[in-house]
């Protein structure tokens, strides 16, 4: 599914999948889609009609899919321990294969303006250069790999085993620092200015710690089952979390804001009745607005408040 | 130290969620101006503007229809015809925003007669009425 980032809108849904949805991606401007799916394909979408563009044929599952900037090239990797390469001017091309991986390629990503490419298995992180396709560092890990994410500004790599969650170099895979949470994390990411970061995993709670000092900000209960998934927006104002449970939740990183669908009420507005909503969305029309205050005519308190677990 | 409980923090309305089996992508959302230029076909774009009004102005006249028709329907009997050659007939009662269901009255099945009933329109392959 397609979904606005501010509101949580459904836009609309990608259908054709014929197996489990692994891996999904947008391009950089949001014009296309790429999703990696267990029916061993991945496949480039319209993004804006909900079109499928192009089916690309795998031997195995497909797990991760990632745009080059230009949106140019798709980089693809799954079950079958390969890295793929397509050049979707070309889609009826064979993709250029980088082998090396010893068991499923569980993440890969372009990275330092695509000129690498970084791929995560089970037990390995491994970096390779674009043009010459061979390996040029890698790392080993003697727990699982739930998560690897990649941060452009800063050429920080967040990785997430175990217990544990790394900051590595991407350039050079060097650890920068790394912490050890209560319990085994599937997800983490980093706030764009770099001073907290949150993570969630298998105890169905969403922790919030100071990248800085490593101190343990907060805790969030919530979901009802475990989290796979936690990611920033890029302007940093909320975090979106994925849950076994079936929900993705999203957070607001200072809570009190007004952003999104999130409504501040300071103590001498709250007359009972809702106000006309101070919200500004950039390309939104009047009417949108009205649109928007007239739906709902008593206040809606969120049913998942943020509490201190 | 007990901290005091942080209030909810109220929203205007909780996100959107899929509508029913549509796909979406709605043409005049937010997204709209996203849409690159595309190239058009050596057609010249007043004629094509013009077949694409005409097909919808064709489709929404055959829309108008079908909905007058269901209501035409309502208060008579009607055959129905379902799935394995099933034939049943029934007064026709009124159906719901998707047309995914018929509420009908006196239904005569081949067990007897349904005081009241709602059959799925999936099941229903056609069925004809007397005006």
């Amino acid at each position: 599914m397609l979904r606005q980032g501010d509101t949580g809108d459904w836009i609309g849904t990608f259908l054709g999948h014929k197996g489990a949805v692994w891996g999904a991606t947008l391009n950089k401007d949001a014009t296309k889609a790429a999703t990696a799916a267990a029916d061993f394909t991945a496949k480039v979408w319209d993004a804006v009609s909900g079109d499928e563009l192009m089916t690309l044929a795998h031997k195995h599952i497909v797990k991760s899919v990632d745009f080059t900037q230009d949106s140019n090239y798709l980089l693809t990797a799954g079950q079958d321990k390969l890295l793929r390469i397509y050049d979707l001017n070309k889609p009826e091309a064979e993709p250029k294969e980088i082998s090396g991986h010893t068991s499923g390629i569980k993440k890969a990503l372009w990275c330092s303006e695509d000129k690498q490419i970084l791929s995560a298995d089970d037990k390995t992180v491994r970096l390779w250069d674009h043009a010459t396709m061979t390996e040029v560092k890698s790392l080993s890990f003697n727990m699982s790999v739930s998560s690897m994410e990649y941060i452009p500004e800063g050429e920080i790599l967040v990785i997430t085993y175990g217990r544990s969650i790394a900051f590595h170099s991407a350039v050079s895979l060097e650890l920068i620092k790394s912490f050890e949470t209560p319990a085994t994390i599937n997800s983490a990411s980093l706030h764009p200015e770099k001073e907290f970061l949150v993570a969630g995993g298998e105890d169905f709670k969403l922790y919030k710690y100071d990248y800085n000092s490593g101190e343990e900000l907060e805790s969030y209960k919530g979901h009802f089952g475990p989290i796979h998934c936690v990611r920033f927006s890029p302007d940093g104002e909320l975090y979106a979390s994925g849950s076994e449970d079936g929900t993705l939740r999203l957070w607001q990183t200072v809570v009190g804001k007004t952003y999104g669908l999130w409504k501040c009420v300071l103590p001498e507005e709250d007359s009972g009745e809702l106000a006309k909503p101070k919200i500004s969305f950039p390309e939104t029309t009047e009417e949108e607005l009205e649109e928007i205050a007239s739906e709902n005519s008593d206040s809606i308190y969120s049913s998942t408040p943020e509490v201190k677990a | 130290m007990q901290t005091p409980l942080p209030s909810p923090v109220p929203v205007l309305r909780l996100p959107r969620g899929p509508e029913g089996l549509s796909r979406g992508f709605a043409p005049d959302g937010r997204r709209a101006p996203l849409k690159p230029e595309v190239p058009e076909t050596p057609e010249s774009p007043v004629v094509h503007e013009c077949q694409e009004s005409q097909e919808q102005r064709a489709r929404a006249l055959l829309r108008e229809r079908y909905l007058r028709s269901l209501l035409a329907m309502v208060g008579r009997q009607v055959s129905f015809t379902l799935h394995e050659g099933v034939h049943v007939t029934a007064h026709f009662g009124a159906t719901d925003v998707e047309v995914a269901n018929f509420y009908v009255l006196q239904l005569q099945t081949p067990i007897g007669v349904q005081a009241e009933a709602l059959l799925r329109c999936s099941d229903i392959i056609s069925y004809t009425f007397k005006l």
